[in-house]
């Protein structure tokens, strides 16, 4: 098993948080080092999510570079709110705000594919997997991504962010702007739905 | 744990169970050689300024600004309805405009303002801004007593006065809204002498209206006197009679006007006292009404086989 398909095997990549407030005051002085320092801490992470939110390399890659060309804007906004050496450097955490736009930017993308494929947009999501896509996926090779693909937008950010990258709740929960209940819910529901899907699978043949 | 037992559990995906193996299937594509520079270079390429900070994204000061709108509009609407009644934009277009003493005695529901008894409708609310009336008598129902005749009479009279003030401003103001037409189109403005012809004129005619009305007023209310002297309760409809027939009236209907007006009881005593050639007038003139006030028959499509 490799690496990307092992969850275990996916050591955190956190920088601390007063380091994170020094790689941000770097970036507001316009350093492109630490722009490539930040790419070599997180770029690798924010792909596999965005990679298992979308499943398209391209695509994965378009949403970790947009993800990181606003950090890059907006450091300097965010330096001036985390002085150094203050409270707010402290908890900066430029990671759980790169997982979150990463999140946010793949859903967008999700739903926006969704819309100029289908026409319209039903007023309520299937909770269900679909049949076609689960086959299409299957027959790509790929039994996990037909799995994960076929849940809604939301189940499948939680399982990618929870399961995949061993993201406690907590920083789950904050990549999706949720609360912890809510998202405990919404965590529980997607895996159900992929249990419910992968037990029609094996059942079917 | 079967694949049965799991399949409406939302608990943790445990390892080496069959749905973490299938999950563990696939690899994830790495990123492409020359990423970081791409999107080093990217950042170091001149962009457009991104967008400034959306102003309702604090909800600390959202709802000041709702409020504040609102209460501007809200003032806007009220200057806005001030200056039309100021104007006499609202008199114009004939929409009333309640004085703010008979608004609060419509609510506090004073006797001044209180006119829904009355038969008389419009005099109750002069009658409450006439100073002069000394005592007025309140008026209860049907109008059976000589005092509250007198008093529907003096209501009477006060709206004819309040109407006759109306209809003089109202010829002032045309007055003048004709000399500055003129005056702005550049044409001879009337001389005083010339003015003073006109206001004349409008006097006399109104003072030639007001005396044909004078006399049949007198009648009319020598008749209501004699019914409320003998007891006769005088009803909102007794009041309010044209003094004149109407134009689509027939002429000589007066008699049978007056017969529809009567009781049942004092109708039939009424018939039995005229001679026979009146009693008959009077049933042609009704048959005649009638015949008026139904439809004519549909003329026929196609004539009949016969003709």
């Amino acid at each position: 098993m490799n690496a990307a398909a092992t969850p275990l095997s996916h050591a955190p990549e956190h920088a601390a948080g007063g380091g994170d407030a020094l790689l941000v005051q770097r970036l507001a002085a316009r350093d492109a080092e630490a722009l490539r320092e930040l790419i070599a801490l997180h770029a690798a992470r924010l792909h596999r999510i965005a990679w298992r939110m979308t499943g398209d390399a391209q695509e994965a890659e378009d949403i970790v570079q947009e993800a990181l060309l606003r950090l890059w804007d907006q450091a300097p906004r965010i330096a001036e709110r985390h002085p150094p050496a203050s409270q707010a450097a402290e908890g900066l955490r430029i990671a759980g705000w790169l997982q979150r736009v990463v999140t946010n930017l793949a859903i967008d993308r999700l739903r926006r594919t969704r819309r100029l494929s289908h026409g319209e947009v039903p007023d309520r999501e299937d909770d269900a997997p679909r049949a076609d896509a689960l086959a299409e996926a299957y027959e790509a090779g790929s039994l996990a991504r037909a799995l994960v693909g076929a849940l809604p937008d939301r189940q499948r950010a939680a399982i990618v962010l929870t399961y995949f990258e061993e993201l406690p709740n907590a920083e789950a929960a904050a990549a999706l702007d949720m609360n912890i209940k809510a998202f405990e819910s919404l965590l529980h529901r997607a895996r159900a739905a992929l249990r419910q899907a992968f037990a029609a699978r094996e059942g079917g043949e | 744990m079967s694949i049965e037992t799991q399949a409406h559990d939302g608990g943790p995906i445990l390892p080496g169970t069959p749905l973490a193996r299938a999950l563990g299937e696939g690899a994830v594509p790495p990123l492409s050689p020359g990423f970081a520079d791409r999107v080093i270079a990217a950042a170091e390429a001149p962009r457009p300024a991104p967008l400034p900070v959306s102003r309702r994204r604090s909800g600390r000061w959202s709802g000041w600004r709702t409020g504040q709108r609102l209460a501007v509009g809200a003032a806007g609407v009220v200057a806005l309805a001030s200056a039309a009644a100021a104007t006499g934009l609202l008199q114009q277009l004939a929409i009333p405009v309640p004085s703010a003493r008979i608004v609060w005695a419509s609510i506090a529901g004073t006797a001044k303002a209180a006119p829904a008894a009355a038969p008389v409708p419009a005099a109750p609310p002069l009658v409450a801004e006439e100073p002069a009336a000394p005592e007025p008598v309140g008026i209860a129902g049907p109008i059976d007593t000589p005092e509250e005749l007198g008093e529907a009479f003096r209501r009477v009279d006060a709206v004819r006065e309040k109407r006759r003030e109306m209809r003089r401003a109202l010829v002032d103001q045309r007055i003048a809204d004709e000399i500055a037409r003129r005056r702005a189109a550049g044409r001879p403005e009337p001389t005083p002498e010339q003015l003073a012809q006109v206001r004349a004129r409008i006097e006399e005619a109104q003072a030639r209206r007001d005396e044909a009305v004078a006399a049949k007023v007198q009648e009319r209310r020598a008749e209501l006197e004699k019914r409320v002297a003998a007891g006769e309760p005088l009803t909102r409809r007794d009041m309010l009679r044209p003094l004149t027939p109407r134009p689509d009236q027939p002429p000589g209907s007066e008699a049978l006007e007056n017969l529809r007006r009567m009781a049942p009881r004092e109708r039939r005593e009424a018939l039995r006292a005229m001679s026979p050639e009146e009693r008959a007038r009077i049933a042609e003139e009704y048959r005649a009404r009638r015949a008026m006030a139904q439809p004519a028959p549909a003329p026929s499509a196609s004539p009949s086989p016969a003709e």
